[in-house]
This record gives C-alpha cells, structure tokens and sequence, in this order.
C-alpha cells in the first residue's frame, strides 16, 4: 500500500476539544477514524476516545495482515462501542451515557469500506470532485431529503445541530455502511467532524486534495475553517488520505510505503497520547505464527514474480 | 579469535529437497552453499546463522547461545526476511533471484540461483589488466539498470562494492548479498542490527545520518566500487575523510588514462554532501552512457602514478 495521509484536530472557539482522529495502518490494510464527541452531554470527548480506541484496538487485533470482513467489522465495531459507552456511564452510574458521532473507513486490497453514525463526513474525491458522501443522520438533512428546506437553508436552520443517531444514546444508533468500493491511485478520502465541514465547501477540500502539496495546503484549509468559526467556532477534525504514490516528482519523503512492514506490525497515529496495546517496544520475539506467516508471504512473492 | 565457531552443514546433507555440496562464503550473519536441487539444478542457499547469538557444534540445530540472545536470534530474523521479502519481489537479470525460502534446523533459509563466474573483487586482484573503461562502461551501466530496479521498489541496497558485485561467465554483471538493504522509510536502529558498513564504500551518511539515506547513498557505492577498479583498493573511508579529506580526485590520478567523463563521474558520486551527489541512478546512468566508450588500455605508468598518489597519504584499504 502507498499512501500519503494528513490528519488534525483543532479546538476551535470552545474550552476542550471533544473531537479524535486517528489512522493505524498494517503492512495491507489501513483504518480512519473520525469521531466527534457530543457537547450538551457528559464526557463528550470520553466518548470519541472509548470509541477511537476501541475500533483501533479491534483493527489491531484483527487486521493480520487484512480484515476478513470489513463491513462486518465496522459494523461490529460500532454496536460493541455503543454498549461499551452504556456500560461505562452504568459502571460509573452517571445520569446519562457519553455520546459521540463516529465515522470510520477502512482501505485494504485497493478498495474502501467506511461506516457512520451521526453528522461526521466521509467524501470520496477522485478527478477533482466529490463523487460520493456520507449522507448526515441529522434533522436537517432528513428535510432537504424530504424536500422541506433546500440544501442552502440547512446551513442556516436553528435545527442544524440536531442529530437523530449516535454512539452511547438511549436509542440505537443507526449504522450506514458503504457498499465494497473500488479506489484509484489518485481518490483522496476524506473524514471529517461538522465543524470542518461546515465551514468548508467540498469544492475547497478538492483543491486541496488534487494539489501535489497536499500536506502543505491542508493545515492553511484547516486554518481558514478555524478562522470562519469565529468566536463561536466548534472542534475541528479532519483526516485527508490520498492513496497511491506522491503526485510531485521528489523523493517519497511524505509517502507511507507499507509493502516491506513485517506481517503482524502496526503503525498508529492518534491526535492525543494514548496507550494502544501493551507492546513493548525494542526487541521483541517473533512468534512461530509470525515466522510461517512470513515464510508462506515470501514464498507467495517469489511465485508471483517468478517468471 | 577465539571461541567457538558455527559448524557449516556437512557435504551431502539433505536439507529439504537439496542436497548441500559445499560451503561457498561465511559472513557474520550467514552461511552460503552450493547445493543441487531434486532436479540436479545448482542453487545457492544462504542460511541465517548470526554467530555472536546462536551456535552450531554439532548436528545441524542451531541454539541460541542464551535466552536473551534467542530473541535477539528471533528479531534478527526479521532483517533476514526483509532481505528475502525485498528480492523476491525483484526478477531482473542484473539482480540476484530468490528461488525458494524456508524454515528448517530453528533457522531459516534462502535459496537463490547459482550464478557461475567470479565477483568483481576477483577481477580487481587477478585481472586487473581487464579492467579497462570500456568494460566498466558496459558492467556499470548494466549493473545501474538492477540498481534502479531495486530503488524502484523502494529499496536501497547500502553495501555496494566489488564483493558484491558477480561477474558471470559472460561479462554480465549481478548485484548480491542485500544483508544489507534497508526499506528506504524504515530505519530500525537496533544496536544488536545495527547497520554494517563497509570503510571505503559506505557513504558518510551511512556512519552518522541515517535519516538522509537515499538513492545517493548507493550512488557512493557505486563511485567507490569504480575508483577501487582503477585503483585496486578501496578508497579512504568516508567517516575519516569527514575528519581530513585525502581523497585525490579520479581526475588528478588516472588523467589521460580514462576520459574525462568517467573520472568526473566518479568524482561527483564520491562527494562528501549527499546533495552534491547524482541524485538518482537514473542520472547517474545517463552520464555513464553519455560519452562513446574510448578503448584505453591502463597503462603501467598509470597504474604506478595511482599508486604513488593514494600511498601518498591514504592508508591501503582493504577491499
């Protein structure tokens, strides 16, 4: 896998910032995740985290070196994060579980899955626009579906905020998963929380997406989105992906490379300090699973290369 | 030095389904055989035997001379599987093909094409009058286009230089032994691993600046290997021509004995700066082929000059 990634998360104009964003990635498969913890309710930013960690622990766990199932993993994922918040707010008997919106996609034999629960985005760029987007579990989208206000009078609806669906509510979230799709070298994915995208048209992140200095031109997008919010400005999380080699000519400083990582090794990027697994660092053993598994790669390399 | 040695797999152990005939090379790492395959085909087969871990007296198991040397057997392996992962990936006839990989004796094994002929160093101490600019001309460029075949995948090899270069019975050159040879985005700095260098052809980055390995780094290598062709020994080790630069340039020695193009080439790959380098094989190639290969012969007083110049002030390297 190649793939050149960005990721940040920004306060804004509040106190605490209640977003997390996070990748982790295995020699062949790779995991997004964007959540956005619920102001207006306790522990918003606890949510996102149990729900971050949790889909980058199971990915870890499961990812060896590929997911069998995506989907269903995704799925899975979401409902054991919706009870693990349940469980937490019982555990602690607070009034009221931590809630969070979640959206998360995983990228692995040159095609993407993704999954959402609330208002935070997935867009899928190729050629320079936007060919597919998460649709909001929100109340506004619901009218402009029903054809009650147009898109432009949901920017603006006092209801805008309203979310029908989340992790850790008192109903059961609703799941959208994507169907098994097919990415080109080139399709940058991006995930983000509402404040960004609120203040950023899509047409804004393409450009960013189709520009050969995309690591440099997303933070200035990130900045201007900050910027709009003003005093009254929300958390900001996105994650821009671009898969495939690096489109300008230089060396592949900013390329993740994937194809030499040992099997069963993850990296992991989360925007705040957090304990994934209890892997040491420095020297550790390989397992005798780990050597067959690299024994039967290698000789699945050499056949394929053979003539 | 004393201590226990690793004992080499005797002739005509079955290993597998080959059949060992000999050892051919032993480094601190490995062991490399010569052995047949079911069908008769000659293989090479290197075996993983780092020996300041694990130790061989007899039989054909190999132990971990303790339990913390066991993981470090057990990590190191991780570098041999690179290695394997790397090449397998890489079918090109100016690079050595891995056959076959596999587990056997609590170690592991690779098994490679047998190539006859001899490595460039041989060349360099027994037939030094056949090293003339046409024939590095024509060995370079064709060992350039395997070197940009491996940092088309994104690897570097970091131990270029005669020993590892294979000569065939035809001329045609194969570029070996990738212990060496890192992921270019990966720099593991495992004290146990870290990484070998050999004086004179390892480029300065190599010894203190593992983050700006490249392409140029291999580029080193490979003006290296060309100078120690004229020179027949290596030149001065770049950590110590970081402290005082006594390098002569291949200009000033072999002037009117080599075009000029070649030594320039040379010189420019020899720069201390990484970005003084050619900043890829592709350049570098480009200036190799540019010029019409000239039929000049080295000649005595040549051979003398070079000599007087680098005894000058250099220490004789070893190859």
């Amino acid at each position: 896998m190649q793939f050149t990634i960005f990721q940040d998360s920004r306060k804004g104009a509040r106190k605490i910032n209640q977003d997390r964003v996070a990748y982790s990635y295995s020699r062949d498969a790779l995991l997004l995740v964007c959540a956005d913890g619920m102001g207006g309710h306790f522990g918003g930013e606890i949510a996102a985290q149990i729900v971050v960690r949790l889909l980058v622990e199971r990915f870890q766990a499961d990812a060896r070196p590929v997911l069998k199932n995506p989907l269903l993993f995704l799925q899975d994922t979401m409902l054991r994060a919706h009870s693990a918040l349940g469980h937490y707010s019982r555990q602690l008997n607070l009034m009221e579980s931590p809630r969070t919106t979640c959206v998360a996609c995983v990228v692995q034999h040159s095609h993407a899955y993704w999954v959402h629960v609330g208002d935070s985005r997935l867009y899928l760029i190729r050629d320079g626009r936007v060919i597919i987007q998460t649709r909001d579990h929100s109340k506004v989208q619901y009218l402009v579906d029903q054809g009650v206000i147009t898109r432009e009078e949901a920017g603006t609806h006092p209801d805008r905020n309203k979310i029908y669906s989340c992790l850790g509510g008192s109903l059961d979230p609703v799941i959208d998963l994507s169907r098994r799709t097919p990415i080109l070298s080139g399709d940058v994915i991006v995930l983000c929380s509402d404040g960004v995208w609120s203040q950023v048209h899509a047409d804004e992140f393409c450009e960013v997406a189709a520009h050969p200095a995309m690591l440099a031109e997303a933070p200035k997008l990130m900045a201007e989105a900050e910027r709009r919010g003003g005093a009254e400005g929300d958390n900001l999380s996105t994650i821009l992906m671009r898969w495939g080699p690096e489109l300008s000519d230089e060396a592949g400083t900013t390329t993740t490379i994937t194809e030499t990582m040992p099997a069963g090794q993850f990296a992991t990027q989360v925007d705040r300090p957090m304990t994934i697994t209890q892997r040491k660092d420095g020297v550790r053993e390989l397992t005798d699973d780990e050597i067959e598994q690299a024994i039967s790669e290698i000789q699945a390399t050499i056949r394929r290369y053979g003539k | 030095m004393a201590g226990p040695i690793n004992q080499a797999l005797p002739p005509s152990y079955q290993l597998l389904n080959y059949r060992v005939d000999k050892q051919i090379s032993r480094g601190g790492f490995s062991i490399v055989y010569r052995a047949f395959d079911e069908h008769g085909n000659t293989v090479a087969i290197k075996e993983y035997l780092p020996s300041a871990l694990v130790l061989r007296t007899e039989g054909d198991l190999v132990r971990a001379t303790s339990a913390e040397n066991l993981n470090s057997f057990r990590y190191g392996m991780k570098c041999f599987f690179e290695e394997g992962r790397a090449l397998a990936k890489i079918n090109h006839p100016n690079v050595v093909r891995v056959l076959n990989f596999f587990r056997a004796n609590e170690t592991v094994y690779m098994v490679m094409r047998y190539e006859r002929g001899r490595t460039l160093q041989q060349q360099i101490q027994y037939k030094p009058e056949s090293l003339t600019e046409r024939f590095l001309r024509r060995v370079f460029t064709q060992l350039l286009t395997g070197l940009r075949e491996v940092h088309t995948h994104k690897l570097l090899h970091l131990d270029i230089k005669p020993a590892n270069v294979y000569l065939r019975q035809d001329g045609t050159p194969v570029l070996l032994d990738f212990g060496a040879a890192r992921q270019t985005l990966q720099v593991t700095s495992q004290s146990r691993f870290a990484p070998m260098y050999t004086p004179g052809f390892a480029a300065p980055e190599q010894y203190r600046d593992p983050d700006r390995l490249g392409p140029w780094t291999d580029c080193y290598g490979i003006g290296a290997s060309l100078f120690a062709c004229l020179a027949t020994f290596a030149p001065q080790a770049a950590d110590s021509r970081i402290e005082e630069d006594h390098l002569v340039s291949a200009k000033k020695i072999w002037g009117g004995n080599y075009s000029d193009d070649l030594l320039e080439v040379i010189d420019w790959c020899l720069k201390l700066d990484p970005l003084e380098r050619p900043q890829s094989v592709f350049a570098l190639q480009k200036a190799l082929r540019e010029a019409p290969p000239e039929k000049k012969r080295r000649s005595l007083v040549g051979l003398m000059r070079a000599k007087l110049f680098a005894d000058f002030k250099l220490k004789r390297g070893s190859l």
